[in-house]
């Protein structure tokens, strides 16, 4: 496994999914690490003796300063994931405008490296073939989400030409044990469900190829984009692109239990879509799937990870032995929450 | 042995024009692209030709220059090759007070919009009659129905576009040739009008249509040989409002949409690049 030893480093987002597993790999190989929350009496802080929590916000320049100060390197992952906002420019706020002061700040404290977490949604939907980290995009941003990552993007690489050493990682769909952060965008909610409830979904047709990557190999790729990553440049972290057909095959075939999986077409799932937006209008409590978050689950998502693999020695753990692990946490995490029969074991 | 035939597309780096070479290979069409000088020309080039069984043949050209059209044509010509569509695609937007707007930049778009598209048609013509199917698809918009503030020398030029291609049309009724003049609402070309076209209000947003989408309704609008095409049931059922309200209530429909549209855009900001002077670091 890859080691790496940093003197101080600084990860934003450390309440969320990546970011949480993140800072307690970066601890746990013997970095200080700080971390940046809105609230520090948040369940998601992850928890070390090397880890140091700081209150701040990136939305807000002047309360990242005490947290970046004489950090060598800088794990920029927070961001706002969801559908759809009640106030639509918090996603600019949020994403371009708070990377745009971690940039600044990081320019100001001397930061030697900055790695931004994007998402394979700002490359987009892919045609026959792999897609690959320098691609045109093949349809127009559907989401705010994904224009916002974009334009962020943008940013991270002008500040590599203006002389901070800044690369780019991006995530596709990730899964693995933990955090349960981002409730029913994720696949990982995915992959719960089908432990825990009687009836899954699957999108039809059931042809469309994803890429998955495990949080383990996303986690190891940060460290080895920190380390030897090319200035300015972007790198595909992703996992095996995998057929939503197939991928429900091996959910059965590893945890072993068989569920009735109802296969959606798009229509039903824009329907979906659009009761989220009606409960969100009376709750008004944002959602995270639309009916624009639906038309990104209906198209080829195929990546390659060739560049990250040669440059940078990037490793993907298979599928199926990162789904054992993944079932095999959920399910104990499912024993503890008492919401499963006995009788279902890991095969 | 027969050579092969080609569609060319101007304008097809970014966009409705990337759209409508991605459209067009998908239906196994080999491409002249034709664009600024830049890498995402070759960009989807390759990426087009990794995916789709069709050649494609870049040419980079700046069509708001003297000449350039006629260039475009000998190059065309020199590496003969045989083209029985043509998408005149390229062109120049722009929502802006009048004052406020560059004389450059009228230049450009009148030079763009109008003189280009008439002289690549005209100079591509008699290769496009030497086949027995061919097509000519001109970029309009709807913009020429309306007369909107802020985009008057862009509605003007657009309503050129669509003049000309329905007199054309009618020259070449009896000809081998079809004109047909796509006339799309607003969409979301790039990454700046994206974010654009989010500060309307909520029916033109809800009319806003991505590239792929139009480029797709377009083509089917154009084999089916239409005359005018409208993508979008919402910008069909404006142009239907349009014949049927009287023309004081579309003034003020019209100003509260444009109104409510902001070219001094307050979501730019987000657009601003990276400024400041970083501190080189120490070496290690």
């Amino acid at each position: 496994m890859f080691k790496t030893r940093f003197m101080k480093v600084l990860v934003t987002g450390a309440t969320g999914y990546v970011g949480h597993n993140l800072a307690m790999a970066l601890a746990k190989i013997g970095n200080i690490v700080h971390v940046l929350v809105r609230n520090t009496n948040s369940e998601f802080i992850p928890k070390h003796p090397l880890i140091k929590v700081f209150e701040g916000d990136i939305t807000k320049k002047e309360t990242i300063l005490p947290a970046i100060e004489n950090c060598e390197t800088v794990f920029h992952t927070a961001a706002l994931v969801r559908a759809r906002r009640t106030k639509p420019t918090d996603f600019f706020d949020i994403n371009v405008e708070g990377t745009r002061n971690m940039l600044e700040a990081a320019a100001q404290a001397g930061v030697k490296k900055f790695v931004y977490t994007s998402t394979a949604g700002v490359i987009g939907s892919s045609l026959k073939k792999d897609m690959r980290e320098d691609d045109p995009r093949v349809i127009g941003f559907n989401t705010d989400y994904e224009l916002s990552k974009f334009l962020a993007e943008k940013l991270v690489k002008e500040y590599a030409s203006l002389g901070l050493h800044t690369v780019i990682a991006v995530a596709t769909k990730v899964f693995g044990p933990g955090l349960d952060t981002h409730p029913q965008i994720s696949i990982n909610s995915v992959i719960r469900r089908y432990i825990t409830s009687p009836i899954s979904f699957s999108p039809l047709p059931a042809y469309y190829v994803s890429n998955y990557v495990f949080i383990d190999d996303l986690v190891q790729g940060h460290l080895l984009l920190a380390a030897k990553g090319r200035k300015g440049e972007k790198y595909i972290l992703g996992g095996e692109n995998i057929s939503y057909r197939d991928f429900f095959k091996k959910l059965r075939l590893i945890s072993g239990i068989k569920r009735i999986v109802l296969p959606i077409p798009q229509w039903i799932a824009a329907i979906f879509g659009a009761m989220h937006f009606i409960l969100y209008k009376i709750k008004g409590k944002d959602p995270y799937y639309d009916s624009k978050a639906a038309s990104l689950i209906y198209c080829n998502k195929s990546f390659t990870s060739d560049k990250a693999k040669n440059e940078l020695g990037y490793v993907i753990t298979p599928f199926t032995i990162a789904l054992k692990q993944t079932i095999r946490s959920f399910i104990i995490e499912s024993y503890a929450k008492q919401n499963i029969h006995a009788d279902y074991r890991v095969q | 042995m027969q050579s092969k035939i080609y569609t060319l597309i101007t304008g097809s780096s970014e966009g409705l024009g990337k759209a409508f070479a991605i459209e067009c290979a998908k239906r196994h069409m080999n491409l002249i692209l034709v664009a600024l000088p830049g890498p995402e020309l070759s960009a989807l080039a390759t990426l087009i030709k990794t995916n789709f069984p069709v050649e494609v043949v870049c040419i980079p050209k700046d069509l708001c220059k003297d000449e350039s059209c006629t260039e475009l044509f000998t190059e065309v010509t020199v590496l003969n090759l045989q083209v029985n569509m043509l998408i005149n695609n390229a062109g120049l937007g722009g929502t802006v007070l009048f004052e406020q707007g560059s004389p450059l930049l009228y230049e450009k778009q009148i030079r763009l919009n109008v003189l280009a598209t008439t002289l690549i048609t005209r100079l591509f013509l008699p290769l496009l009659q030497q086949h027995n199917n061919s097509y000519i698809l001109n970029v309009g918009s709807l913009a020429s129905f309306f007369c909107l503030p802020k985009k008057h020398v862009y509605g003007a030029t657009k309503s050129f576009v669509y003049f000309f291609s329905k007199s054309l049309r009618e020259e070449l009724r009896n000809s081998s040739v079809q004109v047909s003049v796509l006339c799309p609402g607003g969409i979301n070309t790039n990454p700046a009008i994206t974010l654009m076209n989010k500060t309307g209000n909520y029916i033109s947003r809800l009319s806003i249509m991505n590239p792929e989408e139009v480029a797709e309704s377009a083509l089917i609008g154009m084999f089916s040989g239409k005359e005018v095409i409208i993508p979008g049931t919402l910008n069909y059922s404006f142009m239907l409002l349009d014949k049927l309200l009287p023309a004081f209530i579309k003034k003020i429909l019209t100003r509260i949409t444009m109104n409510k549209l902001d070219s001094n855009n307050r979501m730019s900001r987000y657009l601003v690049p990276a400024m400041v002077t970083i501190p080189v670091p120490a070496p290690r």
